[in-house]
């Protein structure tokens, strides 16, 4: 661009600064009408949570850490939240960075069929598909009858009230994000790339290695702090799939709460498990922007 | 270049486990037995009869609706008024209200649930629909939120400024020209916002009462009793309602992206 094109644009940007400050009031409108917006989502939201975080520190005091802490049933259901929400994510991600990838790299008819059946399980609220998999998984659910009249087993398989059932149930809901969060980088890989490695002779496996894998790492970690933060906060499916020891720390809060004995009981666990979720997104913020891991769930529905 | 073999496999095997229980649930609800069997026994609607002449879900299905509606409008108004001040306010930091925006994304279900029953138990919006309208509109803020902002941000100001230098006073600008063109996004997060609403069961669990119930509550109560096939027929239609909503957000966020581009 040459000196008198830059002046030129220069003047019709001022030109357009001053048109926009010419049209607004003098105090900033769009700050004016957002600030009541402000307010009510303090006082909705805001309150509240400050509430949570106050009570658990007031009603009736700091103790209420140490209980929780002592509680051995609190810190058994907190380390199992956070073994759960490891292995979920740990599943999400084998399965779905195959079909991240297949979903990307295949023809139009298959790419079509693995995005509507992505798209079919994420318009099914969680607790319809806990419902279902109750159905499926169950001692006369629809897997073990038919096992049973195949006369492959004689008695029902162990599917359910345990580990196995919780995490198929948590990792078919979780999956779903993280395959979404890959696959936006796969996608914006340049097939050529994967070409030209194999032309030069990488087997399949090295230009996976070497090229596929390293440039969706952006999309993996996305894809994992995201599975995991949402995983923490899971309970009523653990609680209706798995067995006594699925316990997480939601139910704990959530147990607490309807009992009602100890408001600040339940309050401490809640700060805990908030704290749990911001120390998760502390550690990721100084590697990637949150905003864009908080794109990537809001694509859930 | 195409995915191998392996991947392939993998991949159609992981899509019939993320298809097969909405495929069980519908499949199930059309059964003529009185029990849940894939495939299903015979052919009936019956189910559906039943739960469409049983009380409590109907009661539920109103308390639902009236609750998603209302929580949908408030939080397209509340994203919408906050995208706006993000993207053109000059007195807050844009950090900041994004922040404000996003949080209820962030805070696990329980958490905020709890607050908000704390909040509103000693208040007289306690089992009144409301209170559950005010907390389901607040987890739908971020949805209005980021779609409206994606618009604005997509929006080419120079289509405002020809409508000032055309004459056009401030207001008028605003409502013959960028309103218009946010509309669109803001109904689909006011879709979504709705969706949230619909099927949000933590939150509902804390603030229900025995007079205030949902959909999802009065199914997590059967859920808990045992398995009957109109608890398939009242999940199909559930679900039937979301996908509809949301292929109309998607038709939506679409048409405005093919707009601004």
């Amino acid at each position: 661009m040459s000196g008198r094109d830059s002046g030129v644009a220069e003047v019709t940007d001022l030109a357009a600064v001053g048109i926009r400050r010419a049209g607004r009031p003098g105090i900033d409108f769009w700050t004016l009408l957002g600030t009541p917006a402000m307010l009510v989502v303090l006082v909705a939201f805001g309150v509240p949570l400050f509430m949570v975080v106050y009570k658990s520190a007031t009603d009736p005091g700091l103790v209420n850490y140490t209980d929780v802490m002592g509680d051995p049933v609190f810190r058994k259901s907190l380390f199992k939240t956070i073994e759960i929400a490891v292995a979920a994510t740990l599943a999400a991600l084998l399965l779905g960075y195959p079909y991240a990838y297949v979903m990307a790299r295949s023809g139009r008819w298959m790419r079509s069929f693995l995005l509507v059946a992505l798209m079919v399980s994420f318009w099914t609220s969680l607790l319809i598909r806990t419902f279902a998999w109750q159905v499926l998984l169950q001692n006369t659910g629809v897997i073990n009858t038919e096992l049973k009249r195949l006369g492959l087993i004689d008695t029902p398989l162990p599917i359910i009230r345990n580990e196995f059932a919780a995490l198929v149930g948590m990792t078919q809901m979780l999956a779903p994000f993280l395959i979404l969060a890959v696959y936006a980088l796969i996608r914006a890989i340049p097939p050529e790339l994967e070409q030209a490695a194999m032309g030069m002779g990488a087997r399949r496996s090295t230009m996976f290695r070497t090229v596929v894998l390293p440039l969706s790492m952006p999309g993996v970690a996305a894809g994992c702090v995201l599975v995991f933060v949402l995983a923490l906060g899971f309970y009523i499916t653990p609680q209706v799939l798995g067995g006594p020891s699925e316990r997480m720390v939601g139910q704990s809060i959530a147990e607490a709460v309807h009992a009602f004995v100890r408001p600040g009981l339940a309050c401490a666990m809640a700060v805990i498990l908030l704290l749990l979720v911001g120390l998760v997104l502390a550690a990721t913020a100084r590697f990637m922007r949150l905003s864009d891991i908080l794109k990537m769930g809001s694509m859930s529905e | 270049m195409n995915a191998g073999l392996f991947s392939r496999t993998i991949a159609v095997v992981v899509a019939l486990l993320l298809a097969a229980p909405t495929i069980v649930i519908a499949a199930t609800s059309f059964t003529s037995g009185v029990i849940i069997t894939f495939p299903p026994k015979g052919f009936s609607m019956r189910w559906y009869e039943e739960i469409f002449g049983d009380r409590a879900w109907r009661d539920a299905f109103v308390t639902s609706f009236t609750t998603g509606i209302l929580a949908a409008v408030i939080a397209m108004v509340i994203g919408t008024l906050l995208a706006f001040m993000a993207a053109r306010g000059r007195l807050v930091p844009r950090s900041l209200v994004a922040t404000l925006a996003m949080t209820p994304m962030i805070v696990p279900l329980v958490v905020a649930g709890i607050g908000f029953y704390m909040a509103y138990v000693h208040t007289s919006l306690y089992n009144h629909i409301t209170s559950l309208a005010l907390a389901h509109a607040m987890l739908g803020v971020p949805f209005c939120f980021l779609n409206v902002l994606a618009a604005l941000t997509a929006v080419d100001p120079r289509v405002e400024e020809a409508a000032s230098i055309c004459g056009a006073g401030k207001l008028t600008v605003i409502a013959t020209v960028t309103v218009p063109l946010v509309l669109p996004s803001a109904v689909a997060g006011g879709l979504f916002a709705f969706v949230t609403s619909w099927d949000e069961v933590v939150v509902a669990t804390l603030l229900a009462t025995p007079t205030l119930r949902t959909l999802p509550i009065l199914f997590l109560s059967q859920l808990r009793e045992g398995l009957e096939p109109s608890t398939s027929a009242a999940a199909t239609v559930i679900t039937l309602l979301t996908i509809v909503l949301l292929v109309i957000a998607g038709l939506l966020s679409r048409r405005q992206r093919g707009r601004s581009t």
